[in-house]
């Protein structure tokens, strides 16, 4: 039975997501286009401010810089986490892999 | 293990580097719209400050009029007289090109 | 406006109550640490209801997913459990399909529709979820009942036998999942999988992992170790598509992968430590909640929507670190009772 609940929600998934372009073409026209501007004058100078800087001036440029830092961040935080573990004396290595 | 650790402190360094290249900046400015003429594809604006109330949301006029070039801009919403935009804009040879503009009056995303 | 416990946001402009934003972060680590599966689904919903724009809070939902996915990628390739070569022929698909996902949710955003849209989406999907994690329940107790320990029944859907014999080339043989078939069918898989993503700002784990299984017919362990990798490169590709359209607030995701980065390893020990099936009644109950509130919040109550999912999400994480630190507690005693 669960089997058929993963199935039935795969197939409504699928359904779902052939249908939605139609769905949006039905909807009407498109509109025009959104654009946000930061403020800048509320972020002092530093990090932030440099970040709404390049998200002002090339989105392109932001939307990489997003990336790469958000991966290397999980990856420090998750490293860090992991060493803090192992020093209060927790073993994570023997544990059982739990998906579902 | 040695091998990953490596790997990782390569990618930080190059992100570093990444980030020190030449910062892009760029002014920003919020106001009502006073003109906008978009023949010659210039907008004026009343500039507002940045001493937000509940009364002023958008900041109060300070009474100075800033004029814009909209030739490259990227506009969303056109903005007509008495619209509050936000604009992001650069000072190319004493002139404000802007880059995007934001239409805050016509294009609440906050309710969304 | 300048309250200590708000954060101005400076690219969406709006004044978020960050403890709600750590809260989040954190259970998120927490639950999907302790059950395996995502729950970013809980993302979307409490950041739109902690007042982000809809477009806003898909996109940063699926940046801090990237974080997130890093780390656990990270841990899995390590067993071994991976297929590259198939996850590689899904990147395809995934990549355009979360691109296509996310231009729907641009198009959305401009006709002005797309709150209630995503939120109406929400609801279908954490219903389902609500029942299968119920009737789970249900079939697991009447087992015992029954005394019926046996491990799963008999093999129940083998589609992927059938669709196995689609020969559209180029066909490919995975050598780690052990199978061939067209490559066809792992790309149109991702492909569907990677717009409902993109479209909900999710992993799609939730989708994919069955569908691997299932669909495709991939050994369960290895789908596990390849649905994590797919996860990765759909946060990744997502982030960035997110970030070039500009509705990814960056200080959010920040704050909130500091709270995933805890909670996880918390949810994770937690495992260690659980017993009994009452915890996924809990879970169930939290996913009953934030269905709830989104519809609280599309009717606009804002306030009580905001307090029923930090209430729900708040609670259950509550539970987990309980067990967590009960249970580390007895084993360091009993480590320190040895060496004496």
């Amino acid at each position: 039975m669960r089997k058929r609940l993963h199935t039935l929600l795969t197939l409504g998934a699928t359904v779902f997501t052939v249908f939605l372009p139609e769905l949006v073409r039905a909807a009407g026209p498109a509109a025009e286009m959104l654009i946000v501007v930061a403020d800048s004058r509320r972020v002092s100078a530093g990090w932030g401010r440099y970040f709404v800087d390049s998200y002002n001036t090339n989105p392109l440029w932001f939307g990489l810089e997003v990336t790469i830092i958000t991966a290397l961040m999980g990856v420090t935080l998750g490293l860090i986490t992991d060493q803090i573990m192992k020093r209060i004396g927790i073993d994570l290595t023997s544990r059982k892999i739990v998906e579902h | 293990m040695k091998k990953r650790f490596c790997l990782y402190y390569i990618s930080c360094v190059l992100t570093l580097i990444f980030l020190v290249t030449p910062a892009l900046a760029a002014e920003v400015a919020q106001g009502k719209t006073v003109t906008n003429d978009t023949k010659t594809k210039s907008i004026t604006i009343e500039e507002y400050d940045i001493n937000f109330t509940p009364q002023n949301k958008y900041g109060n006029p300070t009474g100075k009029t800033m004029v814009f070039d909209l030739s490259e801009a990227l506009i969303g919403k056109e903005a007509v007289p008495g619209d509050i935009v936000r604009i992001a804009y650069k000072v190319v040879d004493g002139k404000n090109k802007v880059i995007r503009i934001m239409n805050v009056t016509r294009q609440d995303i906050m309710k969304k | 406006m300048l309250e200590w416990y708000t954060m101005y946001m400076p690219i969406s402009g709006v004044d978020i109550f960050w403890p709600g934003l750590v809260l989040i972060g954190f259970s998120v680590g927490c639950i999907g640490g302790f059950f395996g599966m995502g729950g970013a689904w809980m993302v979307t919903p409490g950041l739109n209801i902690l007042g982000f724009p809809m477009a806003f809070a898909i996109g940063t939902d699926i940046a801090h997913i990237a974080g997130k996915s890093m780390i656990s990628t990270f841990r899995h390739s390590k067993f071994g459990n991976v297929d590259y070569k198939l996850g590689c022929i899904m990147i395809i698909g995934t990549v355009i399909g979360i691109e296509i996902g996310a231009q729907v949710v641009m198009w959305l955003e401009r006709l002005g529709t797309i709150g209630p849209v995503v939120r109406w989406v929400y609801v279908g999907l954490l219903a389902l979820i609500c029942i299968m994690v119920f009737y789970d329940y249900y079939k697991a107790n009447k087992k015992k009942k029954a005394g019926d320990v046996g491990e799963h029944g008999a093999e129940g859907i083998t589609w992927y036998k059938t669709l196995h014999r689609i020969k559209i080339p180029p066909m490919v043989h995975f050598k780690t999942a052990g199978f061939t078939c067209s490559a066809w069918l792992p790309i149109m898989v991702s492909f569907l999988t990677g717009i409902l993503a993109g479209f909900l700002g999710i992993g799609g784990g939730l989708i994919r992992m069955p569908a691997l299984v299932y669909l495709i017919g991939c050994p369960t362990h290895i789908a596990v170790g390849t649905d994590l990798f797919e996860v990765m490169i759909s946060g990744l590709y997502g982030t960035f598509t997110y970030g070039a359209k500009g509705r990814i607030e960056i200080y959010a995701v920040f704050v909130m992968l500091m709270g995933a980065a805890i909670g996880a390893q918390i949810g994770t020990v937690a495992t260690k430590y659980a017993k009994g099936y009452g915890i996924r009644i809990a879970f169930g109950l939290a996913v009953l909640a934030c269905m709830v509130s989104i519809i609280l919040k599309q009717y606009g109550f804002n306030t009580s929507a905001t307090v029923l999912i930090l209430g729900a999400v708040g609670s259950i994480c509550v539970y987990i670190c309980w067990i967590m630190f009960s249970g580390a507690a007895k084993e360091l005693r009993e480590k320190k009772a040895a060496s004496h």
